[in-house]
């Protein structure tokens, strides 16, 4: 008996102690950071009064080491460049930085486990196409306004306030904006050669695009005028509200709001204005512009251009335009591309929205204060700016008149221009332009003189009570409506009726009185008319 | 009966040829596509789409596969290491499982058969799986990630249970055990060598698993250096149709160069070419062990 009890206390004390162990070992890291920062934020005063010296008001004497998130893939010569930058970051802050990258494979994927894992991440990139907004409503991103003036006061110095305030999501500042100013907005894309060669009128609005294209299926019948790739809802639909109807953003569930009137929200779905775009649609296939296969293509828009299979895009931004027309200059070096900016047309353009590039700091994060006082450090500070965004100078790229020059090409090059991603913490002061980037720029300050801000990026979307709708409406999308687009029914009355039929049994009614709801209380909110 | 015997044969044979010979011109053609592709200038490609032979013989896409080999040949090590490491360890777990698994004096077998055989009906999904890896085992950005997984799969241990049950009859580990064998030496002198052909199988999809696998490195690993073969192409391509469906609104620019057609075909080549000298090797055992078990009897 004695010794079967006491073998049983042995037993259970072995397992305490091994319990015991275990969970120390497990959480010893947890334990003692948590302590360190709220004792952080207790003592953070005292520190910053006690130490002039100290350039920021953050307690710094315990190393760190920060875990940075950026989508994409990481360049060759980012080791290089980090133990650079750690170099000087611990001597800095007395942290340094792992820079990780989700590469683009299930990258969205990947950015909803780092978020909702609980993962050890400090900083990770924002932007609209990331779903900032629903993240940050959603409780995902630690608020930074409080953070903001102990941690980094230059950095909420340097980035303009009307910038803090249109990132906030229900009042609060979740992410730190890019304050690099460039319009992503779409305009008219084509061959000038070409349309030179024909004595085709320049396309500057959707007559003299679609003459332009008649000229191009008349003159040159091999080659397929304008070509919109799978994602033909966006390039086509969402392209020809933007310039024709001056859409006030990319509305989803067949909403539509003019930017003149935002708050008159109507439905595009079922609307005689539907049907009259359905059918010019429908005729661009029957004449021949783009194919009834477009759904199938698997080469970008872009790339067709560049090779002569196709002779215009409907709308592509300024950046890309570009990029576009130096891919097919180096292929052939007698062609040329022309461009005009949708606002040209509309007579407006708006810059990106404040949202468009940032940087948060997840809840998951363990040492906020330092996250973000590094990152004020890689916007603000020239030497950290300059070596993330361009690599080593002398290394990775030379300044020639005032201009970014690779070393290399960029297959022996390990970090070319922005190969980190860096879109987000660009500093305007300190950028490298390559020379072809004069023309973007060009654009751009064309652009400048018409521009008016972008009212719909700053809306978060609550698609909680709806959210089962969502997923069933999007199905019934792709199946009904977007064989309709690409031109491949005829009778067009009846399947649109079908597919709105099939959209109001999944709940469109619901989804698009929510929405209104929601973007109704976001203008007033705003103080939008 | 004989000449009636013969024509029906004949008749088989010729149509059974005529199937298979339409079967591996049909598995050949889009390797000898890609092939032609990978010999083909890029601007051939554009122009005139894939030949099967070139229009404009061409080296460009392995020159500059070459110029700089080392993520190929990275990935390749990676991969390589992953395959027979994880083969050799998880082999030995596995038929370690399956023999205790199988082993009728232990008392609890059925029980924990069927806690092994229920984690593949029922998975708790891949938040519960990212977690345990990255959170708890700390796995993230090492090797660990890519061997550890595979190095226990359910399937396998019921294969090799199973295997074992019928290859190896219950009187000859009596009669070691009567001879003073203990079970660990049964296990390896008696068991594994009977069990050889289960190996060679189970060997075989563990090792195809883990040259495949693509996922592991996908999810856990953000260093380069780390990234398996599969992984590091599928990227490449992901990489390009990334490209080419985001929307001019997101004003994405990389600044990495996106392949040429050329080049993700010369990859392609590269890659598979010495799994594809490899392959009449190790075929025979393959199509042995697949038939193993198979027969009951």
């Amino acid at each position: 008996m004695v010794s079967k009890k006491s073998k049983a206390v042995g037993l259970l004390l072995t397992t305490a102690m091994t319990m015991s162990l275990v969970s120390a070992c497990g959480s010893s890291n947890d334990t003692s950071t948590a302590g360190n920062t709220s004792t952080d934020t207790k003592t953070n005063n005292e520190t910053a009064s006690n130490e002039g010296t100290e350039t920021t008001g953050i307690d710094t004497s315990k190393k760190v080491e920060l875990q940075f998130y950026m989508l994409g893939n990481a360049p060759k010569d980012l080791s290089k460049v980090e133990a650079e930058i750690n170099k000087m970051a611990l001597e800095d802050l007395n942290a340094t930085v792992k820079f990780n990258y989700t590469t683009w494979t299930d990258w969205d994927q990947k950015y909803k486990l780092l978020l909702s894992t609980g993962q050890n991440v400090d900083l990770i990139f924002t932007a609209d196409w990331t779903q900032y907004q629903q993240y940050a409503k959603k409780g995902a991103f630690l608020a930074l306004d409080d953070l903001l003036p102990k941690a980094a006061p230059t950095l909420q110095a340097y980035v303009p306030q009307d910038m803090w305030d249109a990132v906030k999501i229900d009042g609060k500042i979740y992410t730190v904006p890019s304050t690099y100013k460039e319009y992503v907005t779409n305009g008219f894309v084509w061959r000038e050669d070409l349309r030179k060669k024909y004595d085709l009128p320049t396309p500057v609005d959707m007559k003299t695009f679609e003459a332009y294209l008649e000229g191009i299926k008349q003159n040159e019948p091999k080659l397929q005028p304008v070509s919109f790739g799978p994602d033909i809802l966006n390039s086509l639909v969402g392209t020809y509200l933007d310039v024709q109807r001056k859409n006030v953003g990319a509305l989803p569930y067949g909403l539509y709001a003019s930017y003149d009137k935002p708050s008159e929200m109507t439905s595009y779905w079922g609307s005689a204005d539907q049907l009259a775009d359905l059918k010019l649609f429908k005729s661009w296939v029957d004449k021949g512009y783009f194919s009834k296969n477009e759904l199938n293509e698997t080469e970008s828009m872009q790339d067709k251009i560049a090779n002569g299979t196709a002779a215009a895009i409907l709308g592509d931004n300024p950046t890309r335009y570009n990029a576009t027309a130096s891919k097919m200059k180096s292929l052939h070096p007698d062609w040329e591309l022309g461009y005009t900016p949708f606002g040209v047309t509309n007579g407006y353009a708006t810059p990106v929205h404040p949202i468009h590039n940032g940087f948060a700091i997840p809840n998951s994060s363990k040492h906020a204060d330092r996250a973000l006082a590094f990152y004020e450090k890689l916007v603000t500070d020239k030497r950290y700016n300059l070596l993330t965004e361009y690599g080593i100078e002398g290394v990775n790229y030379t300044v020639e008149d005032g201009y970014y020059k690779m070393l290399g090409d960029a297959n022996t090059n390990g970090f070319a221009r922005e190969a980190m991603n860096g879109w987000a913490w660009r500093n305007p002061e300190f950028m490298l332009f390559e020379p072809s980037y004069d023309g973007v720029k060009a654009i751009f300050d064309e652009l400048d003189k018409i521009q008016k801000p972008d009212i719909f990026t700053g809306f978060a979307e609550d698609y909680t009570e709806y959210q089962s709708e969502r997923a069933a409406l999007e199905q019934v999308v792709k199946q009904y409506l977007q064989p309709i687009v690409a031109g491949q029914v005829d009778d067009l009355e009846g399947q649109l009726q079908k597919f709105m039929d099939k959209a109001n049994q999944a709940g469109l009614q619901k989804i698009q009185e929510a929405y209104k709801k929601q973007w109704l209380a976001y203008l007033s909110e705003k103080g939008i008319q | 009966m004989k000449i009636k015997e013969d024509s029906s044969t004949k008749w088989f044979r010729l149509i059974a040829y005529i199937v298979v010979l339409a079967g591996s011109i049909m598995c050949l053609l889009p390797f000898l596509l890609i092939l032609s592709a990978s010999l083909s200038s890029n601007a051939s490609i554009m122009t005139d789409g894939y030949r099967l032979i070139p229009k404009e013989f061409s080296l460009e896409g392995y020159k500059v596969i070459f110029q700089i080999p080392d993520e190929v040949l990275r990935a390749y090590g990676v991969t390589a290491f992953v395959t027979v490491v994880g083969t050799l360890i998880g082999l030995l777990f596995m038929t370690m499982a399956g023999y205790v698994l199988q082993r009728k004096d232990f008392k609890y077998r059925n029980f924990f058969a069927f806690v092994i055989y229920f984690t593949t009906l029922f998975g708790g999904g891949l938040v519960p799986y990212y977690m345990l890896i990255n959170n708890y085992l700390k796995f993230s950005n090492s090797m660990y990630a890519l061997i550890w997984p595979g190095l226990m799969t359910p399937f396998l241990i019921i294969l090799m249970r199973s295997f074992i049950t019928s290859a190896v009859p219950d009187e000859v580990v009596e009669s070691s055990k009567i001879d003073g064998a203990n079970d660990f030496v049964i296990y390896y002198r008696i068991v594994l060598p009977l069990a050889v052909p289960g190996l060679a199988t189970i060997g075989l999809f563990l090792a195809l698993h883990y040259w495949n696998d693509w996922f592991s490195s996908a999810m856990y690993i953000s260093d380069a250096s780390k990234y398996q073969l599969q992984f590091y192409l599928y990227n490449i391509i992901n990489t390009s149709n990334f490209l080419n469906s985001i929307g001019a609104g997101a004003g994405v620019t990389l600044s990495e160069g996106v392949p040429s057609e050329t080049m993700k075909m010369s990859m392609a080549i590269v890659v598979t070419g010495p799994i594809l000298l490899l392959y009449p090797f190790i075929q025979r055992y393959f199509v042995k062990g697949l038939t193993v078990g198979a027969v009951k009897g």
